[in-house]
């Protein structure tokens, strides 16, 4: 009866291409998902920073629970609460977008608390300092000088945490989400093609990695002292222009 | 002998940083164009004592008399004194720092725009105009558009003097400002603060530069262990009789 011998194996490459819209709009929908939850919780994050440093106990106390309860969630699990858990407690259904954005929003503003914390603790004492002594209000020293630096020291990474984002977005096809997974998932239903099919997923993945990367040392490169760049010298040309025309008339 | 105008009266000061007092009731009186230097061996409160002037740090207790207002902690039983909040004085009061502290992120046209139109209002044209304005008396104007990084450590600080100028204040703070510079970068800043001290600038200034603290003081503070131990005018240098304060200089000088 055995035959000892392994059966051909038919690679059928040919699917990648022949399903690249469908493979190409789950992708989408992981960035869109994820870019959506990347900006909220970027804000979120920055408001559990100043939380957690917080002269008052409580305030702090709260923002470091948050930070230590969701740190710890797995994706699949806050999606699942989001999605199936909320519906059945308070009978209210978000869409799978909504409940997607809301479960990465939880589990990445904790991250960015932290990492915003510890940008805004690299800044040097002597920078708050001087918007108080020159009379600035606490509001316009945050606004102006402490945000503007802690996001230049968080930028790269933010942009490891928003390469873990779009990952996360792979779980979501439990709750349906058509992306990368799910899409991988229905034509491997339909062709028993494991190897191809997910090997695609996972290049599509690190393809956009590489593309965020691009992106992220772009925003470095224009947010450096000073701005550096093609891209940056192009953003600021108007303004250059402007404060050149101001020193040449002085 | 005309009776020169108090700017700046401190009474009963006060500090401590955990349990050390770093300074012990001191009383100082700073007259209007005058130009105050405060010295004496390190920790020995003077850049303690010149922060509690624009209220970076917080006294225990005393108070801080500025033009008619009262600041600190001051009488706490006497309800009728108005106190003023820090923010108050601070916008009266310019300060210079050691470490320059520009804001990095900024040009340096940008370091005295963005200050001015958050104190002052108004649109960006006019903040960067008047930015312009003030970079141009400290011979910077050239250098407006570059970044802090791209300044020389005297450049920095003569920006961050402009800085401070821009929002017109009645008094300059100086904490030692040119103890974090090349020695050959001394010069430039020390000129600026002489001109500004010969415009009529009512200054404070903490230093280690005792010539040039001979030259611009007209009032002249030793210091030692939080302690005013004596004072005197611009003869000081050759007139004091202070054991300790003659010692001190005879060591620097």
């Amino acid at each position: 009866m055995d035959e000892g011998g392994v059966a051909p194996i038919n690679f059928m490459w040919h699917l990648v291409w022949d399903y690249k819209a469908e493979l190409f709009k789950g992708l989408l929908t992981a960035v869109g998902v994820s870019i959506c939850a990347l900006i909220i919780s970027l804000a979120v994050g920055m408001l559990f920073a100043l939380a957690r440093m917080s002269r008052y106990k409580i305030v702090s106390g709260f923002a470091t629970a948050y930070v230590n309860i969701f740190r710890g969630i797995p994706a699949l699990v806050s999606v699942i609460w989001v999605y199936f858990g909320w519906s059945l407690l308070f009978g209210h259904n978000f869409t799978v977008f909504q409940a997607g954005v809301i479960a990465l929003t939880l589990l990445y503003s904790s991250f960015f608390c932290e990492i915003f914390r510890s940008a805004l603790q690299a800044i040097p004492k002597g920078q708050r300092e001087a918007g108080m002594a020159l009379g600035m209000t606490r509001g316009k020293i945050f606004k102006s000088i402490l945000a503007p630096q802690s996001i230049k020291i968080a930028i790269p990474n933010i942009g490891s945490m928003y390469i873990g984002m779009i990952k996360d977005t792979s779980t979501f096809a439990i709750i349906g989400m058509v992306e990368v997974v799910r899409v991988t998932q229905n034509l491997n239903s339909t062709y028993f093609q494991p190897f191809v099919l997910y090997t695609a997923a996972a290049g599509l993945y690190v393809a956009i990695a590489f593309l965020i990367d691009f992106i992220f040392r772009n925003v470095e490169l224009n947010m450096a002292y000073p701005p550096r760049g093609r891209i940056s010298k192009f953003l600021n040309r108007k303004k250059k222009a402007s404060v050149e025309k101001i020193i040449s008339s002085t | 002998m005309t009776q020169s105008q108090v700017l700046m009266e401190l009474t009963g000061v006060r500090k401590t940083f955990g349990k050390v007092e770093v300074l012990h009731h001191i009383d100082l009186k700073i007259n209007k164009g005058s130009h105050a230097v405060i010295f004496g061996p390190s920790g020995s409160g003077k850049s303690t004592l010149l922060r509690c002037m624009n209220l970076l740090e917080e006294p225990d207790e005393g108070s801080i008399k500025f033009m008619q207002d009262e600041f600190g902690p001051g009488d706490k039983t006497n309800k009728q004194v108005n106190r003023k909040k820090p923010i108050e004085l601070r916008r009266k009061v310019g300060m210079v720092f050691q470490q320059f502290n520009l804001f990095p992120h900024l040009s340096a046209l940008d370091n005295l725009a963005l200050p001015y139109r958050s104190v002052r209002g108004g649109s960006v044209k006019d903040a960067q105009e008047r930015a312009a304005h003030e970079l141009k008396k400290v011979g910077l104007l050239k250098l407006a558009a570059n970044y802090p990084s791209e300044l020389s450590g005297g450049q920095q600080q003569r920006v961050a003097i402009a800085r401070a100028l821009s929002l017109d204040p009645e008094l300059m703070l100086f904490d030692e400002p040119t103890s974090a510079l090349d020695p050959e970068l001394v010069g430039e800043v020390l000129g600026v603060m002489r001109d500004l001290a010969e415009s009529g600038m009512t200054m404070v200034v903490v230093t280690h530069e005792m010539n040039f603290a001979r030259e611009i003081g007209d009032l002249n503070v030793f210091m030692e262990d939080g302690n005013v131990v004596a004072t005197g005018g611009a003869d000081f240098f050759e007139s004091c009789t202070n054991e300790r304060a003659k010692q001190f200089i005879g060591s620097v000088l």
